[in-house]
């Protein structure tokens, strides 16, 4: 086992270095001047030989000068001490800005979490319970609404149904503008705007791992030791949620872990529309802004999150199945 | 059980499985529900984009966010018949009737809605001019009335000319010009865009024309001027109208003047001008002209109509009828008026799903962006298909350290969030490039992040096959590794690939339309679903200018449901458990 999470953590380090060649390959096709960005704003105060040195000295000071394996060296080496550079347009650390729209971004989606954990797994095992049904049958023409239509759409749909119709609630932001909330009037500010983010979110994300968990415990309930348990005398409950639904866990672990992963990329949509300032609007932001400091970190973020979960997945699996042995 | 006799014989008829998973297929009615949607939007798209022409470049602002409807020339029954004067505005048309009652007709959505607040009091008209929002009226006894859109001193009628015999009145889009039989011209509106400048004639006008941004006048004398400036060749009359022309009419760019011996000269701008060339045959037989927004209509000395220059809308497709005794012409619209008060209409009757922020017609590029959505999600299918069944095919088959590199290869790429990396993806390459570029970039961007998923697919597939012994039979036979993997074992793995490149379809039409909503897809003018939607999330649009975004959101979506819903119908019809037998 041990040596197994080594020799993963091993192979994830080389993937991360060669992912991180890609993306520093990507940053340095961007068609953008960096210097140009830095230095633009003193063209008009220089003569053109002077603004021409200025520029250099700036070439030398970020190190473009050097030849690009130098340079990539010397970029990983700042981001493995957590150093990520400075942003372009705010002028700070990449570090700073980058704080509080990953928690924002994690508010949003851990709040998802709890709502689509909270709804699925009930629905996905009363359905399959009932397969077949007008309740299954009614339930599956949902969800494949859910999963068919882009978040975009729906997004748009509650924005005219909640906020513009029936005025319930924001249309989008954070907070409501101009007002110095705290405490509790605060929070409640915050949650009436996080409504249709999150509402959104948990009603595309819903669709797909409902279905799933249907899938499987209908696969789990049609097993010999669910006839066992029934013809043991067991209530319904217990062998619904004892027998078949632990069963059914396994293949859903992998899939509830892909989706959270997913909905850190997915949340680039559902940031951008209810102008919610988190890691992903900020990624829109950075890169429709050239600010490619900040678009590095957050991509890095992103490669991260992929890979270290990757092997949170593989490592599911022997908690929650002791069949499963890795070797 | 029990309700027929089983006949042994047929029962062990052998059906071969693809006729099975047909079978299966169609007896499904939501799948073929689901098939007839995507085959009805799909060809739909296809066929239609190659008949309806699109200009990518088209923008035309008086035309932006209108809503669907056909209307715009549906004269109402209570006034034909009995017209004493009639205008044509840009999506509606007003009249009056014998008795000096208004009429009006058509489409008057947002700022135009004011139109329909009549001024209190109004007495029995007489003159009727309509403009891009607004509207004026003169009263049988002098009094000028303007209404509408009343922003921009726009309605704030010159008081000069109130009170005076007006002969005629005429109105831009957002100005109105009138003539007092004194031969003096009065001006109010936004004179922003529009300078207007008559006071070298003031006294000696016979008539005016006017269109959006230009305005001609004519004297007793015969001689044409054009009464606003521009740079362009607008304000260069021919010499050799002067002194014979008896009417003027103009387009948006070009003038145009009706000589004493009934033929027409145009002036302007020079492409515009070879487009609104006169038809030779109507040359000294027109006895009235007017113009629209890019046509003009004429009245021939036959009573007939006739009308040249661009036919975008279907503008001049006259009639053939004659007994006509003036015709009228505004924006993209006609109608002739016949001396009993008569009336017939041609030209643009409106738009079926409105338009959007430019002026552009919604359900062609609906149809233009459905082609390139669709053609771009089924391509990137078939890239990333291709990609995943090779890889994945040589991965399962054998095996070993090949298995090991390509399966890795592929975790790292869906390992990564698709998103962010598409849009990064799409910025490192997206100024350089041209239009068609950029939608064949993204087919690879999604058919090369997408591939993974088919190669774990494709090598599971293989590897059970593998298993069966009909492998183990060719290969005992010493058949080529080759033509094991093609023949024996992929006819049994392609079954499945289809359902899931069935559902991957879908997803890929989801990720384009969402990566050009974003701004990092395809760009405008190139239209595609998710670019369409792309101005639309501001609370203005969604509520207001609805149909800018739920046609293309129907149309989306009704494709990715009817996708799925046909590959869940392909699985179950494929899949050997779900068969009764």
């Amino acid at each position: 086992m041990l040596s197994y999470i080594l020799r993963r953590v091993l192979y994830i380090i080389v993937v991360f270095l060669l992912l991180s060649v890609l993306l520093f390959a990507m940053y340095k096709l961007m068609p953008v001047d960096v210097v140009e960005m830095y230095t633009s704003g003193m063209q008009q105060e220089m003569t053109p030989a002077e603004y021409e040195r200025y520029q250099e000295a700036f070439r030398i000071k970020l190190g473009l000068d050097q030849p690009i394996p130098v340079q990539y060296a010397k970029w990983m080496g700042r981001m493995l001490t957590g150093d990520f550079g400075t942003s372009v347009k705010y002028r700070r650390p990449v570090i700073e800005i980058i704080k509080s729209p990953m928690a924002a971004t994690i508010l949003l989606n851990a709040v998802t979490m709890i709502f689509v954990f909270a709804i699925c797994i009930p629905l996905g095992i009363s359905t399959a319970v009932r397969k077949g049904k007008i309740y299954d049958n009614s339930v599956q023409v949902v969800t494949i609404l859910g999963y068919s239509l882009p978040t975009f759409i729906i997004a748009l749909t509650v924005i005219l149904l909640f906020s513009l119709v029936l005025g319930w609630t924001p249309i989008s932001g954070m907070y409501t503008p101009g007002t110095q909330l705290t405490g509790f009037a605060a929070a409640l500010d915050r949650a009436k705007h996080m409504i249709l983010p999150v509402g959104v979110m948990t009603f595309t994300s819903l669709a797909s791992l409902t279905r799933y968990i249907r899938a499987t415990m209908i696969d789990a309930l049609r097993m010999d030791y669910i006839r066992t348990a029934r013809a043991k005398g067991l209530r319904e409950k217990v062998v619904i949620y004892g027998h078949a639904f632990r069963n059914s866990l396994i293949p859903f672990i992998t899939v509830l872990i892909g989706w959270f992963l997913g909905m850190f990329g997915g949340s680039v949509m559902v940031e951008s529309i209810f102008n919610w300032n988190g890691m992903g609007k900020l990624l829109i932001d950075s890169i429709t802004g050239a600010d490619f400091a900040v678009a590095m970190a957050l991509e890095m973020f992103y490669v991260i999150i992929g890979l270290v979960g990757n092997l949170i997945i593989d490592l599911a699996y022997t908690v929650v199945d002791p069949r499963v042995r890795l070797t | 059980m029990g309700k027929k006799q089983k006949d042994l014989f047929r029962e062990e008829m052998v059906q071969s499985p693809g006729r099975t998973a047909a079978r299966n297929f169609f007896s499904r009615r939501l799948s073929i529900v689901g098939m007839a949607i995507f085959a009805f939007i799909f060809f739909g798209c296809l066929i239609t984009s190659l008949v309806i022409p699109i200009d990518l470049t088209y923008t035309d602002s008086t035309r932006i966010n209108l809503p669907p409807s056909l209307d715009y020339l549906r004269v109402p029954d209570a006034l034909a018949g009995n017209i004493k004067a009639m205008d044509i505005g840009s999506t509606y048309g007003m009249g009056i009737d014998q008795n000096g009652k208004l009429h009006m007709w058509g489409t008057m959505y947002d700022t135009a809605a004011k139109l329909k607040d009549l001024p209190a009091d109004m007495k029995p008209l007489k003159l009727i001019a309509c403009g891009l929002d607004h509207a004026s009226a003169v009263a049988e006894d002098g009094t000028i009335y303007s209404w509408g859109n009343d922003r921009m001193n726009i309605t704030k009628i010159n008081e000069d000319a109130q009170g005076k015999d007006i002969v005629d009145i005429q109105a831009g889009q957002w100005v109105t010009i009138a003539l007092d039989s004194g031969g003096n011209l009065y001006f109010w509106g936004n004179d922003s865009q529009f300078t207007f400048r008559a006071s070298d004639h003031q006294g000696s006008y016979k008539a005016f024309a006017i269109n959006i941004a230009t305005a001609i006048g004519l004297t007793n004398d015969g001689n044409v001027m054009a009464l606003t400036r521009t740079d362009t060749g607008f304000s260069r009359v021919p010499d050799e109208v002067q002194g014979h022309a008896v009417a003027v009419a103009s387009t948006d760019k070009i003038g145009a003047a009706l000589l004493d011996d009934g033929r027409v000269i145009t002036w302007g701008p020079t492409t515009e001008r070879e487009q609104l060339t006169v038809p030779e045959e109507i040359q000294g037989r027109v006895t009235q002209i007017d113009g629209g927004r890019t046509h003009f209509s004429a009245l021939l000395d036959d009573g007939s109509v006739v009308s040249w220059g661009e036919n975008s809308f279907g503008q001049i497709n006259y009639p053939s009828l004659t007994g006509y005794d003036k015709v009228i012409a505004g924006y993209y619209q006609n109608a002739a008026l016949t001396s009993e008060g008569g009336v017939a209409t041609w030209g643009q009757r409106g738009y079926l799903m409105g338009t959007d922020q430019s002026g552009r017609d919604v359900f062609t590029r609906l149809i233009y962006g459905g082609r390139i959505s669709l053609t771009v999600g089924f391509i990137s299918v078939l890239i990333s298909g291709f990609i995943g069944i090779l890889l994945g095919g040589m991965s399962g088959y054998f095996g070993g350290k090949t298995d090991m590199f390509i399966m890795r290869l592929g975790e790292v790429f869906s390992s990564i969030p698709f998103i962010p990396l598409a849009i990064m993806l799409a910025a490192v390459v997206s100024n350089r490039i041209s239009d068609t570029q950029r939608v064949i970039m993204i087919m690879f961007i999604l058919g090369f992040l997408n591939w993974p998923g088919f190669a774990r697919l494709a090598r599971a597939q293989i590897l059970s096959e593998k298993q069966n012994e009909f492998v183990t039979a060719a290969q005992a036979m010493g058949i080529r590794e080759r033509v094991i993997i093609f023949r024996h074992i992929m006819p049994n793995v392609l079954g499945v690939v289809l359902v899931s490149l069935t559902l991957s379809m879908a997803t890929c039409l989801l990720l384009e339309s969402t990566l050009s909503f974003l701004g990092f897809g395809i760009i405008e003018p190139t239209p595609t679903w998710g670019n369409m939607l792309n101005k639309c999330v501001d609370s203005t649009v969604i509520r207001k200018f609805w149909w800018r975004w739920v046609f293309p959101s129907l149309a989306l979506g009704l494709s990715t449901i009817s996708i799925n819903i046909m590959g869940d119908g392909l699985r179950d019809a494929i899949d050997p458990k779900s068969n009764d037998r």
